[in-house]
């Protein structure tokens, strides 16, 4: 059952949640370039400010962002996140390599996946309109 | 000639009850079918190869159960292991297009090689440069599977092909089908008899057709293409990769094989397991037993 305080915090909170995704995604998808050889995949590229962008817009919800007890664990583990994915973006940043990105990301992620498993609201996957997508 | 691959459709999890309108263009408001999650076995030639993986369920298993119906979700070990194969002896691995039903099964394949189109992991990549506004293009997208590629193109085992290519096994040909269901989906060719002008071919073809209607219409006595339920691209698209794959089969439809057509089990030998999963078998290579029978 969830309570009013924690419904509005879900709501507050999704976007946060969403941005962290993306970052996450794009800058996974720079490291799938450049393993796979691209040049585009540098420092350089533009997708790499968009997700600076992003990940600055998550941090600041993030900081206003008032838990409830029972949102607390989601929370910690969205805070986690943008912990482990502000790392892999300064690597990313900095020309550190595939795996100084993979490894904080991954970790990044694995705190989101636990974020979303800790309350209802937050998908890991778009999973909707996918050939899966129809809510029995 | 004996064909040179035995050739099975693998049931390893299902919907039982999915709304036709989602997977038949227009078929609103008449009722539902089962959707059944299926991967294919390619076994001959001193090859053991697959097109698709399926999900992972760790990841996506509690979510797509509860609140999508999907039931009855088998590891490849269990699924494979019902006709005598282990994951980790397929050697390749066709991915037919991005979506996580479909190769997000990736680390239950440590030794395959996996072929999909650089066209689908390109615009898969650019989609993520996008305004969250355009977040319908990433649909079916689990950004852990792109953290899982980085790994196989690190290890040397992500083929990113660029449109067709022939023979990338012998008699298996990989066909791009640019714009449709996906940016970069394509349908895999087994030409059984490993002839150039194949009198034996097969088509997997992934979500571009979802059943026989999308291949030979409502009218079996005035067949015509209809389009699947879902498409990143032009539905104009579909439907002439779907008479590309009806010609390639010599307009038999019944060798264009959607996993997703639970009907499949009339039309060729099948057997449900304990677990209450299919195998439909298709062709049986020289020295292969039966697996349905």
């Amino acid at each position: 059952m969830i309570d009013d305080a924690t419904a509005a915090y879900i709501l507050e909170n999704q976007k946060c949640f969403e941005d962290l995704k993306q970052v996450a995604s794009q800058l996974a998808g720079l490291l799938v370039l450049a393993a796979a050889g691209s040049k585009e995949a540098g420092p350089d590229h533009p997708m790499l400010e968009m997700a600076g962008r992003l990940f600055r817009e998550a941090q600041d919800a993030l900081r206003r962002s008032r838990p409830t007890h029972r949102a607390k664990r989601h929370y910690e583990h969205l805070t986690s996140a943008a912990l482990e994915i502000g790392v892999a973006l300064k690597a990313a940043e900095g020309r550190v390599g595939i795996d100084g990105v993979l490894i904080p990301l991954r970790a990044g992620y694995s705190e989101l996946e636990r974020a979303a498993d800790s309350l209802p609201g937050f998908e890991k996957v778009s999973y909707q309109r996918a050939c899966c997508g129809v809510r029995a | 000639m004996t064909p040179a691959y035995s050739l099975w459709v693998m049931e390893y999890a299902a919907v039982p009850n999915y709304p036709q309108s989602g997977l038949i263009y227009g078929m609103h408001n008449q009722g539902t079918r089962k959707l059944p999650y299926c991967y294919i076995v390619i076994k001959g030639q001193g090859q053991l190869a697959m097109v698709d993986v399926g999900y992972n369920h760790k990841a996506h298993g509690e979510m797509l159960a509860n609140t999508y119906g999907v039931r009855g979700w088998h590891p490849p070990l269990e699924v494979l292991g019902e006709i005598g194969i282990k994951p980790q002896d397929v050697s390749n691995i066709f991915i037919t297009h991005c979506h996580f039903d479909h190769m997000g099964n990736i680390e239950d394949f440590p030794k395959a090689t996996f072929y999909l189109q650089e066209r689908e992991l390109s615009k898969w990549v650019w989609s993520m440069s996008l305004h969250r506004r355009f977040r319908w293009l990433m649909l079916g997208i689990d950004p852990a599977d792109i953290m899982r590629a980085v790994d196989l193109a690190r290890q040397g085992r992500l083929v990113a092909v660029e449109g067709d290519r022939e023979n990338v096994l012998p008699g298996v040909d990989l066909h791009a089908a640019f714009d449709t269901h996906t940016w970069g989906s394509m349908y895999v060719t087994v030409r059984n008899d490993l002839a150039t002008n194949s009198q034996n071919s097969w088509v997997f073809c992934g979500d571009l057709a979802y059943g026989y209607e999308n291949l030979r219409g409502h009218d079996p006595k005035d067949p015509e293409y209809i389009p699947i339920g879902l498409a990143t691209g032009s539905q104009f698209n579909v439907i002439m990769t779907a008479e590309e794959m009806v010609k390639s089969v010599g307009g038999d439809v019944h060798r264009v094989i959607p996993p997703h057509e639970e009907r499949l089990k009339d039309l060729y030998p099948s057997r449900i397991t304990k677990a209450g999963l299919r195998i439909t078998e298709l062709a049986l290579a020289d020295g292969d037993t039966s697996q349905v029978r």
